[in-house]
């Protein structure tokens, strides 16, 4: 028995006490080959996982450190069995290779006879390869070669991707470090990028995941795609790689819905791409457009389906995920893994705030009770109107107005899902309202004027969830959500990180309905936050309309 | 001459109780006399046991001195066997100690050679072979080999003696047979050293020969030995053995994995140990998952015994194992008196009380008796799963699992692992080699699967890791104590929890019995292994509440035993759950519903979902229903209501899941001797003094009775029964001797001097000097003990 900092659990997940004096050191050694999936203030739980495991043989770590580690940090003995399993896991990789044969072009080889044999009689491998070479090797169409790897990594066994990747178009992007400079964790996140090939990069919001995708261009030197959730956050991925980088306007183009510009540096929305015509994706052939060298996908946790698909093809291409949270609602992180590639940088978000790169953060839930009445009408609510019916209760209104009046000097977001409350509000606070039907212009206006101070509260609906820039918002209120979505609360909670220039902290109220959908929902929303290390305080309303301390 | 028994008799003392020692069967019950034992040690029944415990350089020791012609000359069995004077030696002296061979030169005990039909894989010699031969085929043969009629030796005896001398030297018959005909009598060289061909009793004749084995046939170099046998006569073998027996005869056994060398061994060794401890650790854990579960919801008996596969299925997914490994659980925890099955008709599978005991054990202690009741067992859990000889599916805790050899081969296999050097990990293939040699008459297809299953169950259990026999496991082997070494691995239990924002609970270690049970009311498990994690969600907190336990009670408990502040989120989570909870009141007898607000009930009456629930209002916050209290519930419950329920006089009913437990069938100790099993010595010493004077009488006849003991004169003592035990555990302890009055089943009084060796199972066993036997006394018979001094007088 040793005094680690360490409990191995037998469902493999391990528990790292951080308050232990060699939790550091711990947590840098099993992060290779462990997720983290809770960061709350004692415990930090990881998660050993095959992928984990077998990006660890990626990155060149074997069985026998993997082991090591756990015995070193291990406060307890750690199961034979677990240990065996481990071992076990890793050696499934390698056993798989994909390479570039000179005579062949791609080919899959294996060191091991019988596992070749066996993922060949797999059916859904059938398609995507071609004649046997050999008694250890198999063409393969270059067109599969994603769809392949997804398929063998489903069975269990993972191939090796030796095969490289194009280095494409170059085209010189330098960093442009004139008063400010890369922050330790950004470099350390584009490195990490680089040396895997490609990957996913997770870092909270606003700790500046552009400037890391702007260091990856420049790392790469050469054409770039880039795919952003909409117009906004393209432009705005257009201004900050202006100011970040040596590109000139020129070299960037934007291919949304108003613009169809094909540059150097391309922005597209996933929107167009994933618009149909007649059942056709009329825009794949911006993936074939250039020679592309590199390919970026923000906000990686919202991909949808379709571009998961063309990705599959892209797999000779440097690909680059960027997210804040890789929860996924549908549960395909497996595929952003495996498409994208597997996740090569993260950071505990409490720990960037003890850096001071993101702000701290309040989050504060309050519950107000309904009335009897509502209470009554809440439960003759038809099931599919139950939870807007709590969601948007007059009582949360009244609550609002107060937690805002509470903040007078401070820029304050409020944030909802139903419009109808949301025009209330804003009409009730004398505050204009960002919607979906809100112009481009209109809106990039209205922030323009929060960012300068103009309007100091602004009422925004979904549309406003993502890549939205909104450097000096210190308060958000968030009356309703998309139900339990967590990434969407971790989302809203991200528009506040950004590091203020006061150095002040940042407060999230979250108004919930007590012992209703509402309540529920928002518990299943927090868990992610809470995960994080961002507790909610939960407070009562009464006590907040009252003029008690929050 | 010497007979067997004479050399018996001329052993000394000591060499005697090694014998008795080494086969204990043969004194239950101790024979009369030497004369009974050398009789009884010839029985085939008991040279088998005896040939059984033999490693392969012994059993082929024994071999080369039925086959070699006698006497048997050092020199000619060092040639047999291809070994080294100082190996052959030793072997003979084992077989001396077993009472296997005896005399010098050393020949084979009486009854070997009956049990050992085919030595060495050798047919029977050319006598034998041809026996069967009518006398005209003999003088076919004769004559084909002489070259001339046979004469004057016409009966078929003479006629085989005379074919025995032509066959001396078979080389020039072999050759003139061909090629093709060596290469069949090779295949049979080395044994078997019988083959199966159509037709064997052919007539043939050197002319008329056809194929090889007609050709072999012809010259006697093959016998028929029935319609479809031919067999190949022992002189003719031994020839083409070129004067060895064996073909490969190492006379130590197969080397085992080599250990790496140095500082890697003692690290792979360290390693070894603990996860040989973590999964000591998981074991004890499993099996008190499993029995909680089973306690609260237990599985039914089979009708035909066992546990149904769907129940192992259920237990291997709460497990989170295979079911291979749920089954050696459930037959481990039922090994070690912790399950059994309750009633005998529809009966269910339970804890017993000693499971109630054992939780109250620390880890170690826990293990150890695990450990213990897996070693001793004769089940095989591995079995379970498979399909019988009648292809019936065998069930795990059924009788189908039971096979005699099973504790005997996972003490052996774990032997071997016990030799292997510090660091080396052996494999299933070196343990089963490592057998084949040590016991080779133990071997097939069950000791095989049992070897694998062994170890994997070794790995389970924690007594091994990597392969390697940790130092507990081996302490639980040797039958020592193992606890204060795998004391020395193991967590100690805590009774700190670290209680987080996330509404999660962690213990970092064991948690003390009392506080894990009060957690475990309060929130879910989420996992498990050197640590627990604990989530609280509104359902979990109810449950506690349920059972009686107050919102001030679990916040004064997480306050106690947290080792930081409570996060608020968690204190705001009790008090809303306590708030909610017994907001509403439901009775049984009436089945109604109350509260204090009548809004609630408004609300209720609202709601279109209750309207399944049959509610009318009875006062304004008085709800009566025509449904169940319990449908009442659930019903409440699934319109969002925390309801508890209520009884007649107004009082909360708890609700707690009380954990049942079964009594075991009271436990019926069978002393049996088992393969393995060694007699103790004071047993084996009073056994050879029984012998000694038996032989004695036998000698002396009527002089019998002077040598007796004489009871003292006198009234035979009178002491109470617990005093007797008492007094008579004093003399087994001690070794003296004790007179004692014995009341015999005819109702016969008599007193007899004895010397206690045990006292077990309601009997004393020990030498009685009266009657110079060894006895078995029934303690409630006897009436009185006083003991004597030390000094035997008379039976010397």
């Amino acid at each position: 028995m040793t005094d680690g900092p360490l409990i191995v659990q037998s469902d493999k997940t391990l528990l790292l006490e951080v308050d232990h004096e060699q939790a550091g050191a711990c947590r840098k050694e099993i992060a290779p080959f462990a997720e983290l999936e809770r960061a709350p203030e004692h415990m930090h739980t990881y998660r050993v996982t095959p992928l984990a495991l077998w990006n660890a043989r990626a990155a060149g770590h074997d069985a026998e450190q993997v082991v090591d580690t756990l015995l070193k940090f291990s406060r307890y003995p750690v199961p034979h069995a677990l240990l065996v399993d481990i071992a076990d896991t890793m050696a499934r990789y390698g056993r798989l290779r994909l390479e570039k044969d000179p005579v062949h072009g791609l080919v899959l080889i294996s060191s091991d006879r019988s596992v070749l044999e066996e993922v060949l009689r797999a059916k859904k491998i059938k398609g995507m390869i071609g004649d046997r070479v050999g008694d250890d090797a198999v063409l393969v169409h270059p067109s599969e070669r994603g769809a392949l790897k997804q398929a063998l990594l489903k069975l269990g066994w993972p191939a090796e991707d030796m095969a490289g990747y194009v280095d494409g178009e170059a085209h010189p992007i330098e960093l442009a470090e004139d008063g400010w400079e890369l922050r330790s964790y950004q470099r350390e996140a584009a490195e990490a990028f680089w040396h895997g090939g490609s990957g996913v990069v997770v870092l909270p919001c606003g700790s500046g995941k552009t400037v890391v995708g702007a260091a990856a261009m420049a790392q790469a030197g050469a054409t770039t795609l880039i795919l952003v959730t909409n117009t906004v956050s393209a432009h705005q991925w257009k201004q900050e790689l202006l100011r970040r980088t040596s590109l000139t306007e020129d070299e960037i183009g934007e291919y949304t819905g108003a613009k169809k510009e094909i540059r150097p540096v391309t922005i597209a929305t996933y929107q167009i791409m994933t618009t149909r015509r007649k059942g056709v994706y009329q825009h794949l052939e911006l993936f074939d457009a250039r020679d592309w060298g590199l390919v970026l996908y923000d906000e990686v946790h919202l991909l949808p389906a379709p571009i998961f698909r063309m990705t599959a093809d892209l797999q000779a291409r440097r690909r680059l995920g960027l997210t804040a949270t890789l929860v996924r609602e549908d549960g395909r992180e497996g595929d952003v893994f495996s498409l994208i590639g597997p996740k090569r940088y993260d950071a505990p978000w409490k720990d960037m705030e003890a850096q001071g790169w993101i702000a701290p953060a309040d989050c504060v839930e309050v519950r107000v009770t309904l009335t009897d009445s509502e209470r009554l009408a809440y439960a003759t609510a038809e099931p599919e109107e139950r939870y807007r019916f709590c969601a948007t209760t007059a009582t949360k209104q009244r609550l609002v107005q107060t937690l805002v009046e509470r903040h007078p000097d401070e820029q304050v977001l409020v944030i909802g899902q139903y419009i109808d409350q949301l025009d209330e509000l804003g009409e009730m606070l004398g505050a204009p309202v960002i919607k979906g039907e809100t112009r481009v212009r209109e809106r990039e206006r209205l922030f323009d004027a929060f960012r300068s101070g103009e309007i100091n509260v602004l009422v925004v609906s979904k549309v406003a969830n993502f890549s939205i820039d909104l450097p000096e918002a210190t308060v958000a209120v968030q009356v309703s959500g998309s139900y339990g979505s967590r990434q969407e609360e971790a989302q809203r909670l991200g528009r506040l990180l950004r590091p203020k220039a006061s150095g002040q902290g940042a407060r999230f109220y979250a108004v919930v309905a007590r012992d209703t959908l509402d309540q529920d929902y928002a518990a299943h929303r927090q868990r992610f936050l809470a995960e994080q290390g961002y507790a909610y305080r939960i407070v009562d309303a009464d006590a907040v309309l009252s003029g008690g301390e929050i | 001459m010497e007979s067997y028994a004479d050399w018996l008799r001329a052993r000394g003392d000591e060499e005697l109780r090694a014998l008795l020692s080494a086969r204990p069967e043969l004194i239950t019950p101790v024979p009369a006399d030497v004369a009974a034992l050398a009789a009884r040690a010839a029985t085939p029944a008991a040279i088998s046991r005896a040939l059984d415990r033999l490693d392969r350089f012994t059993l082929a020791t024994l071999e080369a001195l039925l086959v070699l012609p006698r006497p048997v000359r050092a020199k000619a069995l060092r040639t047999a066997l291809g070994a080294k004077p100082a190996e052959v030696d030793a072997a003979l002296d084992t077989l001396r100690a077993y009472g296997l061979a005896w005399g010098k030169p050393p020949q084979a005990a009486p009854g070997v050679r009956q049990s050992l039909p085919q030595p060495a894989g050798l047919g029977p010699p050319i006598a034998e072979a041809f026996a069967g031969y009518s006398r005209d085929r003999l003088t076919v043969l004769v004559t084909d080999l002489a070259g001339a009629e046979p004469r004057g030796f016409t009966d078929p005896a003479g006629l085989i003696t005379r074919l025995g001398e032509l066959l001396a030297d078979p080389e020039p018959l072999i050759a003139d047979a061909g090629p093709e005909a060596r290469a069949a009598l090779e295949a049979l060289t080395w044994g078997p050293s019988a083959g199966r061909v159509a037709d064997a009793r052919r007539p043939v004749s050197v002319a008329t020969a056809a194929t090889p084995v007609e050709r072999l046939l012809a010259r006697g170099l093959l016998a028929a030995e029935d319609d479809r046998t031919v067999t190949l006569p022992r002189e003719i073998a031994l020839h083409l053995r070129g004067g060895r027996l064996f073909r490969d005869l190492p006379a130590a056994p197969p080397p085992l994995a080599a250990a790496p060398a140095g500082e890697a061994a003692a690290r792979r060794a360290d390693l070894a140990v603990r996860a040989a401890a973590g999964e000591a650790f998981s074991a004890v854990r499993r099996t008190e998952e499993l029995l909680e579960r089973w306690g609260l919801d237990p599985p039914p008996v089979l009708r035909s015994g066992g546990l149904a596969v769907r129940d192992l299925r259920a237990a291997a997914t709460l497990l989170d194992v295979e079911e291979w490994h749920a089954a050696l659980v459930a037959e481990t925890a039922l090994a070690a008196g912790l399950l059994t099955r309750s009633g005998e008709l529809d009966g269910e599978w339970l804890p017993t009380p000693a499971y109630d005991l054992w939780l109250m054990r620390d880890i170690a202690g826990r293990w150890s008796e695990l450990a213990r009741g897996w070693l001793k067992s004769d089940r095989v859990a591995g079995l379970s799963g498979e399909r019988d000889d009648r292809d019936r599916l065998i069930n795990a805790l059924s009788e189908s699992v039971v096979r005699g050899s099973a504790s005997a081969v996972r003490h052996a296999v774990l032997r071997v692992l016990g030799d292997a050097p510090p660091g080396a990990a052996v494999g299933a293939d070196a343990v089963r080699a490592r057998l084949d040699w040590l016991q080779p008459r133990r071997g097939g297809a069950l000791r095989d699967r049992l070897v694998e299953w062994t170890l994997r169950e070794a790995a389970a259990l924690g007594l091994t890791g990597f392969g390697e026999l940790a130092p507990f496991g081996r302490a639980a082997l040797d039958g020592d104590d193992p606890e204060a070494d795998l004391d020395k691995h193991l967590p100690e239990p805590v009774d700190r929890i670290l209680i987080q924002a996330d509404l999660t609970a962690i213990a970092p270690g064991p948690l003390v019995t009392r506080l894990g049970r009060e957690l475990a009311l309060a929130a879910d498990v989420e996992s498990t292994g050197g640590a627990t994690v604990y989530r609280f969600t509104p359902t979990s907190l109810r449950r506690a509440l349920d059972a009686g336990r107050t919102a001030a009670e679990l916040t004064e408990l997480l306050t106690r035993h947290s080792a930081t502040p409570l996060p608020q989120p968690l204190a705001y989570l009790i008090e809303d759950v306590a708030r909610r909870h017994g907001h509403l009141r439901v009775g049984t007898m009436t089945s109604y519903v109350r509260t204090d607000s009548p809004g609630t009930l408004d609300e209720i009456l609202a709601d279109r979902r209750a309207d399944t629930l049959r509610l009318h209002r009875l006062a304004p916050t008085v709800l009566a229903s025509g449904l169940s209290r319990t449908e009442l519930l659930e019903g409440l419950r699934a319109l969002g209501h925390a309801p508890v329920a209520e009884a007649p006089g107004g009082g909360v009913i708890v609700t707690r899941p009380d954990a049942q437990r079964a009594e075991p069938p009271p436990a019926t100790e069978i002393v049996r001797l088992r393969h393995g099993d060694t007699a103790d010595a004071a047993m084996v010493t009073a056994a050879v003094r029984a012998l000694r004077a038996g032989d004695e009488a036998a000698r002396l006849g009527a002089e019998q009775a002077r040598l007796r003991a004489d009871a003292p004169p006198g009234e035979p003592p009178r002491s109470p029964s617990v005093a007797t035990i008492e007094l008579l555990r004093g003399a087994v302890d001690r070794g003296t001797r004790v007179w004692i009055g014995y009341l015999d089943q005819q109702g016969q009084s008599s007193s007899r001097i004895v010397e206690p060796v045990r006292v077990e199972g309601g009997f004393l066993t020990g030498y009685d000097a009266t009657r110079a036997a060894v006895q078995r006394f029934a303690l409630h018979r006897i009436t009185g003990v006083a003991e004597l001094g030390d000094e035997p007088s008379g039976t010397t």
